[in-house]
This record gives C-alpha cells, structure tokens and sequence, in this order.
C-alpha cells in the first residue's frame, strides 16, 4: 500500500560523472520498500518540472558512520538527464522533498537464502535496482553480476557488488573498461559456462533496446528473466494509463509499467517499434 | 450545487482519465469527501489504447495520448463499480461511442444501473477519432447526437466540450437547446511535441492533448464565453492546481470544477481545493459557494 509523505535529504553526493547519491529519511516509505519497487519524487515548491519523476530504490537501512543501522532510510541513484535531476543535484542536507512509495511490483525473491545461481544484468543506471535485488537473494556463491554502459564513467556500483562476493563482469562499448562491447555480449559469451548445471534465474534493469537484446539473446529461455523496465510516468500509481508496455496478456495488451510493473516478466514482452 | 436532479455536496469533483477508477486513490485521500468521482471514459467494447509513449511533459503542462483504454461497459460495471458505489460520493459516469448508436445504447444500459448518478458524455477527446470529437466539434452533428442520448437516458446527463472549435459557446448553446442538463468544459487541446535529435514525434500517436497550468487562461476564457451563453450549469476545468484557480473559474460562471492533471502529481489536491475554497468563503462572509458563480464583475 503506497502512502505520500515528505522526506529528508540526509546526503546528496556526486559518485562519477553524470551520477548522484541521494540519502532519504522517510521512515514511513522506507519500511514499505522491497527491492525492484520505486518513488515519485518531488521537490517541495517547486513547479518546473510539473510531474514527479520516479527512482528506483538503491539502498535501504544502510549504516551510516558509527550510528546503528537505521530503518527509516532509504537511497537513489540517479542521472542527471535533464531539468528534473538537475534541480535535484542542488538538493542539500535538510532539503524537504515529497516521495510517493512504496510503488510497482519488485522482483520476486525466494523466502529463503537460496544456493541457486542467478545473473544480474544491468545497463547504465539500470543496474541501481539489482544492488538491494542482490542482498536480499543472499546467494553464498554463484551471483554473477554484469555490469554495462557506453564508457568506463557509466559503470556503476562496482565495489558494492565486490562487498557481496559475486562475480563481476564489466563491459563498456567503447572498452574503456572491461570487455569492450555490450553486457549482453559479454553476457551471452559467459552463459555457456553459467548454465553447465541448468539454466538459472536472470534479473535485468536497463534501457529498452538492452532489454529487447536480452530477449532475443534468451529466446525461449527468456521467461526465466524478471527485467525492471523503465518508461515516462504520469502518475506512479496506476491512475493515468501514461506508463504502459505491450504485452501477450489477451484481456488488456497495454500493461502499467508503474503498476503490473516494472518487474515484468521478459517472457511476456511484445516488442513495438517506437 | 445541483445538475439536473443532482445533488453534489460541494462543488469539487475529479475529471476522467485522470482519476483511474477511484481506487487508484483510496491509499492518498478520504474519496468521500468529494462532491464526485468521474471516473475513466468508458465506450461500450474495451479499448486497447495508443502505442507508447503516451506522455510527454512540456512548458507547464502534460502532453498526453492515451487512447481512451478501457475495459468496456462490461468489465466496468461488474470489475470497477463495486468498489465506486461503496463510496459516500457520486459517480457520474464520463462515456463516447464510435457510432450515435453506440451513445445511445450507452446511455440506455447506464441508465438502468442504479448506482450512477449522472452521464458525462465526452464529445471531446482529441486522442482517438472515435472519441467524439468528430461529433463535437460540429453544431448540427452534435445536436442530433445530444437530442438522441437526452431521449435514451433519464439521468442527469453533462456534455463534455472540446476547446477545439471556433465558438464553444455555440456548441454548449446547442447542448443545452438539445436537453443537457450540464456542460463541463474544457477537455485538452490537441498539441504536439517533437524530439530535434531522433526527428520523431515524443508521442506514439504523434497528436495528444494538452492539459495543465499552460492551458488555464484559454479555459477560464472559455467558460466565461459559455457563462454568457448559457443558462444551464456549467462545470469549469483546465489547470486547476490549487483554490485560488477553482474560484477564478467559478467567478467567471462555473457552478463546479474539476481537478485533472493536478491530481497525478499531488493526489490530495481535489481535497485541498475543497478546503480552500471554504476558507475563501469564510474570511470574504460570503455565505454559500453559489453566491460566487458568475460574480466577476467587468471594469467599467
């Protein structure tokens, strides 16, 4: 159940490049976020741009400093594109914003510590959901995490990954860092060797074309993929119909990335050219 | 404020396709506390809508083509209404055919579902030829479709305008020669946007309809011309983000508002503007919100 409410900006940190950190006290949002799920932020009083925009969750009740671990926090990690994250990278400490949360459908994890393999692959900011997706899997081995962007600045959350003890494969298209070439090459030149036991699980946040690459890489196997997708949202919460994806469902094609979604699974795409 | 034999308890309702079907708001605000729901257009088949993207956001206002989807008269009535009629509000019910007969058979199967308490015919959306904008923005094909619903319905019954034409005024004249008992005014006007860099329209429909702050001025205008025209009750819209817009548009005739657009960003707007409009009531001693319609005086 999504409830509005403000937050506190705790932190708001340029990491690399085009790439902020932005710590959130909201103790009411905080306890209802699940990995894969996200929040309509607003800046408090200001008018341009008029929607909220939304953010995946990065990070919650994480440790800060000496303090104990606190539940009221939550983290984003977002891009700074246009006017909406612009304003948003002057956002200081003490800030007032305004979230609507807890919203979307997550990713689906198994109720208990699982010894299953999985992949992650995330594009480009995509890979900010997998972080919290990958905790909460609290795999003890086999997590391979592929990690993707144009150039070596748009690599994100490398040592967080390294923390987890998974295994991490970089690739950038122009091969500033890692392979050079897509995740989904890299990917698909690592499967082989993953699936030896049987294919395993994948989880994919990213870019449309990304995820529409994966899918024709999976083929018949892309049902075992649950992929975030990404889409300009109206509202978040389901009310104006501005967000949707085609699907296979017969009764209703267009689904709400904000609501059915963002976590669909990539076995129930259909692919429009825009 | 009364529409036909409507009671409204204020004058503050939430406009279609901005509302989903109520439920989308329960777990933001008290519903019953609104004058009325009207919720997502309905045609008598389900829509599937138009091919993303549907939104685009511009200079104080949203770019939308949505395409009408919907579930069908159907699906609504036994899926989406349960949860509506359970509410301490009325539903009056926003509806467009391809066909007249399809208005027609429309308003004769909500006529007979007794938790409705008003249509809303849309004759207005940009997005889809059939949403009624073919209808709507002709005088003759709008009064035979407005004469041909009026006799199919006992309900009060509101015709939604498009601000798309030369002279609204004419067309809400016409309306309510026809019958109507109410009409609410303004849907979005059709606008477009472009991306320099793929050279591609940002919308999947290439045309969408504009909708808030950008477009307030030009609807305030709108329901004032009606205001002069018309003797029925006139529900005003077009970006009303806070009280302050409410009144300017009851001040020039409107005798209820919508709140559209406003409410995908903040879902308690429709609630604050309830509120406001009654502090607005308070500190100028006027005693009821009906002595407000149409007080705008013009300078001298």
């Amino acid at each position: 159940m999504p409830l509005q409410a403000q937050g506190i900006v705790l932190k708001n940190v340029n990491l690399q490049s085009l790439y902020f950190l932005l710590e959130i006290e909201c103790p009411p949002i905080a306890s209802l976020l699940h990995p894969g799920q996200f929040v309509m932020l607003k800046i408090e009083g200001s008018e341009d741009p008029l929607l909220r925009r939304p953010f995946s969750l990065f990070k919650k009740n994480f440790t800060h400093h000496r303090q104990q671990e606190n539940r009221g926090r939550f983290s984003i990690l977002y891009k700074k594109i246009g006017k909406g994250t612009q304003k948003m990278t002057e956002l200081g400490r003490g800030d007032k914003i305004n979230l609507i949360g807890a919203l979307g459908n997550g990713f689906s994890i198994p109720p208990s510590p699982s010894s299953q393999r999985a992949a992650l692959i995330g594009g480009g900011v995509g890979i900010v959901p997998l972080l919290s997706l990958a905790e909460a899997l609290r795999m003890e081995r086999g997590l391979a995490v592929f990690i993707g962007g144009k150039t070596k600045t748009d690599i994100l959350c490398l040592k967080d990954f390294e923390k987890l003890n998974s295994n991490i494969f970089v690739a950038t298209e122009d091969g500033s860092l890692g392979h050079r070439g897509t995740v989904i090459d890299l990917f698909l030149s690592e499967q082989e060797r993953l699936w030896r036991g049987g294919p395993t699980p994948v989880f994919a946040s990213g870019p449309l074309p990304m995820l529409k690459g994966l899918a024709n890489a999976l083929g018949p196997q892309k049902s075992l993929c649950e992929a975030s997708f990404e889409a300009r949202m109206g509202c978040g919460f389901g009310a104006c119909w501005g967000c949707v994806i085609r699907t296979i469902d017969p009764e209703t094609p267009y689904q709400r990335v904000c609501k059915e979604g963002p976590v669909f699974n990539l076995g129930k795409i259909i692919w429009e050219d825009r | 404020m009364t529409i036909g034999t409507l009671r409204l308890k204020n004058p503050v309702m939430v406009a279609s396709g901005t509302f989903g079907f109520g439920e989308e708001y329960q777990d933001f605000i008290d519903l019953d506390q609104l004058g009325a729901i009207i919720p997502k257009g309905i045609s008598l088949t389900p829509m599937e809508g138009n091919p993303p993207p549907r939104i685009f956001e511009t200079a104080g206002g949203i770019l939308n083509s949505i395409g009408l989807q919907n579930p069908g008269f159907n699906e609504f009535v036994k899926k989406k209404l349960p949860f509506l009629a359970r509410l301490k509000t009325h539903v009056i019910v926003n509806f467009f055919g391809k066909s007249q007969q399809e208005y027609v058979e429309l308003a004769r199967r909500f006529n007979e579902v007794p938790e409705i308490s008003g249509l809303e015919m849309n004759i207005s959306c940009p997005n889809v030829k059939q949403g009624g904008i073919a209808f709507g923005s002709n005088p003759r094909s709008t009064s035979r479709l407005v004469r041909a619903v009026r006799k199919s319905t006992r309900l009060p019954l509101i015709v939604k305008l498009s601000p798309n034409v030369t002279e609204i005024d004419a067309i809400a004249k016409i309306a309510e020669e026809e019958g109507a008992d109410a009409v609410s005014l303004v849907n979005t006007f059709k606008a477009m946007a472009i991306n320099i860099h793929s050279k591609k329209p940002e919308l999947g429909n290439i045309i969408g309809g504009l909708s808030g702050p950008a477009i307030k001025p030009i609807a305030l205008r709108m329901v004032w011309e009606v205001f002069r025209r018309v003797n029925i009750p006139i529900i005003g819209m077009g970006g009303i983000f806070k009280a302050e817009d409410a009144i300017e548009f009851i001040l020039v005739g409107a005798s209820a508002i919508q709140i559209g657009t406003a409410n995908l960003i903040n879902p308690r707007t429709s609630l604050d503007v309830i509120r406001g409009i009654r502090e607005y009531l308070l500190k100028n001693k006027i005693p009821h919100v009906r002595k407000l319609i149409g007080l705008f005086r013009p300078r001298p």
